[in-house]
This record gives structure tokens, C-alpha cells and sequence, in this order.
């Protein structure tokens, strides 16, 4: 049956109410006014107002559209790709502004100042339980720290599981935003072996980092070195470090994306994303699909960018482990067939209560997390605008 | 020999740690049950006391010139090189029969076929050649040693007390029902080989210019 076809027979109204959705939409109001401007008020230098005062129309206005609309993945996407293009902004702009440049010097790392992110977590358990130490040179506390991420990380684990991918990583938004750019994908067809990958990734860079006593991954892997810090090229090590960076980054964050439009470093690559998957395990939410409604259309398995869709998970009436709860699939759903879901409860079972249970925690995630790092990027950009220069 | 199988026992977490990335994605790949992972952890091993008894040799009659030559980074530069191919090998590889007709493709699996032991023996034999650090320490050892006899021997007993944290690996056959496992394990070698690629490589060119 074409997607037309089924749409002409959607069973599932979305029943548009503004007065309702304004009513949903206050809370998130109000812990938004407060995180944003509850300490220290508005401030007084445009600079600093005019990006707090769009993030805090962002948010607002993009929750409200989300609860009006019952679309999750169209105004979860602005969020998300717009925060982390500023984290990049913002980023770059704070380490231009404590280093002089981008790269990070041997003397940096012997001080313990390079920024811990939460791809390094999976690394460090093995090591850390047998010799009670970090293997990675940061610090413990303050900004971009070790106690930070490891805070942050468990906090969205167990609201999220891996939604953390799709409602929190600040570079998931990069390809999530390059997949959107072309309208139909030119690859369609990857082989399943490929989605294996991640879970090798990992196995193989926990096991090494274990051996190596450093976290291979950074070392070696991480295609977003490319957009935030990178060894100084003073060898031919590290200019083959570099040279990794930039490849893994342009193929699989900027072009494979375009090209199938779909995530292909979070879906195919990301070792903390197929570590996170197991955390899915852990949280009440989850994705089903009413095998009652469904047509078989194979919209969703062709609509979802992270490769958690198939045949076998439909008709099975779930997900895979890797599915990252971004939404994309119960959007685009013609007959409403998939859902979001509280563990535990009948399938289905008040779907749209069951989804706004969990894009209130998973948006205000995203709105405290990202909203710093979007108020931070467009202040940075306004200083380039209005002074010529990033750097305060 | 004695000294040997204490610095052996001492060492073998570590041996293990150094070896595992490599055998146990290999074990996973392959997909077998306990009892049949067991003889290959034996060739694996067989391959090990290979790579280790050479370095007795080398330890007792060139030791000097092997080290000179092991800090120059060209040897251990090429170990890690064919260690990368052979894991990179295997883990892009779909495994499947061997057929005449095929031709140079599916080479690994056709040599394997015919010789089911050649991969674990060498997998063993490579990572008994590599400069983990209990191994210096059997090294440096062995190398003061006055006969050829002494050394091997030496050598010999390390081996025996690092195969004994080996013991338990076979196990992992319990996980074979789990089809996803063997893939997984066959990617985690080709991404290992990979990393052994660039560290080859850049020992390889470090050695090649000093």
C-alpha cells in the first residue's frame, strides 16, 4: 500500500486544541524562565540579553509547536542541530580565547586541561575499577570536567537511556542536521552487518584503552576532534592522528549522512552510542509499534536514521537496542501505529500520554543542556558581528 | 626456570590484557562452543610459545643487535603490520567455504580451510613477538643468560605462567547462540588491526628515518 493510500486511512487524530497545548506548555514556561533567568536576571549588555532572550523564545516556542502539532522529531531536530552548531561556535571561541588555537599542546594535557566528554566514559570504567584512576588528562571538577559528565551522563541515562543521542549529545546534531539536506536519500540500501559495527568499536577500543592504560578512542577515532581540538601536529603521529580526524569526520558526519540521510557516525560508528544502547534497558521508555494499526509499509524502517528499525523489529513490534528515541518514526507513521510507550503498560496504551510523559523530561534535557551552549554560540557570533572577534 | 614461571605469574594479567583484544574478538568471530574453543586457545598458544621461544633465541645470541634493531621500530613496526593485515583480514572478510573457482578472492578463507590452524598459530606467534612490558622484563632476563639452553628454558617457564591466565577464554563459547556476538567479534579484530596499522605504521616510519 503507498504512503498515500495510507494516509487517506489515519486512525490516529491528532486533535489540535491551542488552549490545551498552551496549558501543556506553561510548566515548561516557567522552569524555563526560571532556569534561564531565575539567579541572575536579565542582563543589561545586549550582547548578553539578545541571545538569552532568543533561547528562551527557542525553547518555548518550539515545545509549544511540539504539544500543538504532536510532532516530536520535526521541532526536536531545530533544537538539537541548532545547539550543536553553537556548541561548535562556542567551544572553538573558549579554547581560542585560553590557548591562542584550537590544538592542544603536550603541555595542556600534562596540566589535566583538556575537556572530558562523554564519549571517553566507556573507556575509562575497565581501567578505573582496576586501578582507581581516570586514564584521560583532565580534570576533575569545574567546566568540561570528568564529575561534570560522569553527573550529566548518569542523570540522562536513567531519564533517557539512549534518547541521550537524539535529545543530548551536542555532536549527534551535526549529522543529524547534514542527513536532512537532501529530500531523497542516494543510498538506500546498507548491509545489517554494518549496524554490528559500534559494538565492535566499542569492544575493541574498551579492551585497548584497558591494555594501553589511554583512552584509544580520543587517540585515534573521534571524528569530532575535527570541529573542537585536535593534537598539535608536531610529528608524523599526530599528523596522522589529524589526518583520521578529518576523513572519519567529512565521511561520516558530512557525507554518508547527505548521502542516506541518515546518521550514519551515531548508527554505524559511535562506540559511547552502542555503550548507551544498554542503558535503554534501564529506562521506562521506549518505542512500540501497534501490530493491531500497522500496515507493513516499511515507512518507519525507511524513515529512521539511526538503522533501529527493520523488519523483524516490526513485526516483533519494537525496536532495536539502538533506537535513540528521536521520534522520526512515530512522526511519520500513517496510521499512528508507532508510539511512544511506558514499560510495563498495555500496548497501546494512552499513547500521547505516554509520549508527553517522556518529551517533558527529554525536552527540558535538552533545553537546560543545550540551552547554555545556544546562549553562549549566538553571543559569540553576535561579538563577531558586532567587534570583529569571537573572544571577549 | 623457576624465575622464568614466576615472572610469568606475575606478569599474566598483563600478558593477557595485551593478547585479549586481539584472540578474544578472534574466539567471538569464529562462533565455536567451549570444547571446540579449546584447541584453539592450544594453537594459539602453540604460536605464542612459538613467537616466545624465537626471542629465546634472539635473547640469547643477538639480543644486543634484536634490541637495537626492535628500538629502531622496523621490526616491531613490520609485526605490527602482517599482525594488522591478518586481523583486518578476518574481520572484513565474510566468512564462507572455500571454492576453487573463486579464485584469489577469499583467500584467508581458503588458506584457512585447508590449514585451520595457520590464523590462531599466527595470531599467537605475532603477539608472542610483540614488546609488552612483562615480555622486556623476560627479555632483559633471558638475555643474561650464559647458554642458548639457559634462555629457552627461561623463556619457556615465562610462557607456562602467562598460558595460565589464558585458561579461561575458551568460555566465551557459551555466548556462540547469539549470532550478533560473532559478527561483532569479527568487526572488533578488523577494528583492532586497524589500530595495529597505524601503530605499525608510525613505528614502521619512526625506524625507517632515525
Amino acid at each position: 500500500m503507498s504512503d498515500a493510500a495510507i494516509s487517506s486511512t489515519q486512525v490516529f487524530p491528532l486533535g489540535k486544541s491551542p488552549g490545551k497545548a498552551i496549558l501543556w506548555s506553561l510548566p515548561m514556561l516557567l522552569l524555563s524562565l526560571f532556569m534561564f533567568m531565575g539567579a541572575a536576571g536579565v542582563p543589561k549588555d545586549p550582547l548578553r540579553m539578545i541571545p538569552l532572550l532568543i533561547t528562551f523564545a527557542l525553547v518555548n516556542v518550539l515545545f509549544f509547536l511540539m504539544i500543538y502539532t504532536g510532532k516530536t522529531d520535526r521541532y526536536r531536530a531545530v533544537f538539537f542541530v541548532t545547539m550543536s552548531v553553537l556548541f561548535v561556535i562556542s567551544f572553538m571561541a573558549h579554547f581560542l580565547e585560553a590557548r591562542g588555537s584550537m590544538s592542544l599542546s603536550a603541555g595542556e594535557m600534562i596540566k589535566g586541561r583538556t575537556p572530558f566528554c562523554h564519549m571517553v566514559i566507556p573507556m575509562t570504567l575497565i581501567p578505573a575499577a582496576l586501578t582507581k584512576t581516570i586514564i584521560f588528562p583532565g580534570s576533575i571538577l569545574g567546566p568540561y570536567s570528568i564529575a561534570t559528565m560522569f553527573a550529566l551522563w548518569i542523570g540522562a541515562s536513567l531519564a533517557l537511556g539512549r534518547g541521550f543521542c537524539s535529545w543530548g549529545c551536542f555532536f549527534g546534531g551535526l549529522e543529524d542536521g547534514f542527513s536532512r539536506i537532501r529530500r531523497k536519500p542516494l543510498i538506500r540500501k546498507i548491509s545489517d552487518r554494518w549496524t554490528y559495527l559500534p559494538y565492535a568499536v566499542l569492544a575493541a577500543v574498551v579492551l585497548l584503552s584497558a591494555v594501553l592504560l589511554s583512552p584509544v578512542y580520543c587517540e585515534w577515532l573521534c571524528p569530532f576532534k575535527t570541529v573542537t581540538e585536535y593534537a598539535q601536529v608536531t610529528s608524523f603521529k599526530t599528523l596522522v592522528q589529524v589526518i583520521i580526524f578529518t576523513s572519519l569526520f567529512a565521511g561520516l558526519v558530512v557525507v554518508l549522512p547527505i548521502l542516506t540521510r541518515r546518521r550514519t557516525q551515531c548508527g554505524l560508528f559511535c562506540p559511547m552510542g552502542a555503550f548507551q544502547g544498554f542503558t535503554n534497558k534501564l529506562n521506562p521508555f521506549e518505542i512500540r509499534i501497534d501490530r493491531a494499526v500497522c500496515k507493513d509499509c516499511g515507512k518507519c524502517v525507511r524513515e529512521c536514521p539511526t538503522f533501529s528499525l527493520d523488519d523483524a523489529a516490526v513485526s516483533l513490534g519494537g525496536t532495536k537496542l539502538s533506537c535513540m528515541k528521536c521520534g522520526k518514526c512515530v512522526d511519520g507513521c500513517p496510521t499512528g501505529a508507532v508510539h511512544y510507550h511506558v514499560k510495563g503498560t498495555a500496548v497501546p496504551a494512552s499513547p500521547s500520554r505516554a509520549r508527553m510523559l517522556f518529551i517533558y523530561p527529554a525536552f527540558l534535557f535538552l533545553a537546560v543542556f543545550g540551552g547554555s551552549m545556544i546562549q553562549d554560540g549566538l553571543y559569540r557570533l553576535l561579538l563577531l558581528l558586532t567587534r570583529g572577534t569571537m573572544i571577549q | 626456570m623457576i624465575q622464568g614461571f614466576l615472572l610469568g605469574l606475575a606478569n599474566g594479567t598483563s600478558c593477557l590484557a595485551f593478547c585479549a583484544p586481539i584472540f578474544l574478538p578472534f574466539l567471538l568471530g569464529e562462533g565455536r562452543t567451549v570444547r571446540r574453543n579449546i584447541p584453539l586457545l592450544l594453537q594459539f598458544l602453540a604460536g605464542r610459545l612459538g613467537g616466545y621461544l624465537l626471542f629465546g633465541i634472539a635473547a640469547w645470541q643477538v639480543g644486543r643487535w634484536i634490541q637495537g634493531y626492535a628500538s629502531h621500530g622496523l621490526f616491531m613496526g613490520g609485526a605490527y603490520l602482517v599482525l594488522a593485515s591478518l586481523l583486518m583480514a578476518y574481520g572484513f572478510t565474510t566468512p564462507k567455504t572455500a571454492c576453487a573457482a573463486e579464485g584469489g578472492r577469499q583467500w584467508l578463507s581458503r588458506i584457512t580451510a585447508r590449514f585451520p590452524s595457520t590464523l590462531p598459530v599466527l595470531l599467537g606467534l605475532l603477539t608472542g613477538l610483540t614488546l609488552c612490558p612483562p615480555f622486556l622484563a623476560a627479555f632483559a632476563d633471558a638475555s643474561s643468560r650464559a647458554s642458548l639452553a639457559g634462555s629457552l628454558a627461561f623463556f619457556f617457564a615465562f610462557f607456562i605462567g602467562t598460558a595460565l591466565f589464558f585458561v579461561p577464554l575458551p568460555f566465551t563459547g557459551f555466548l556462540r547462540r547469539f549470532n550478533p556476538v560473532r559478527v561483532v567479534g569479527r568487526l572488533a579484530c578488523a577494528i583492532t588491526g586497524c589500530f595495529y596499522l597505524y601503530k605499525g605504521l608510525i613505528l614502521f616510519y619512526t625506524g625507517f628515518i632515525t
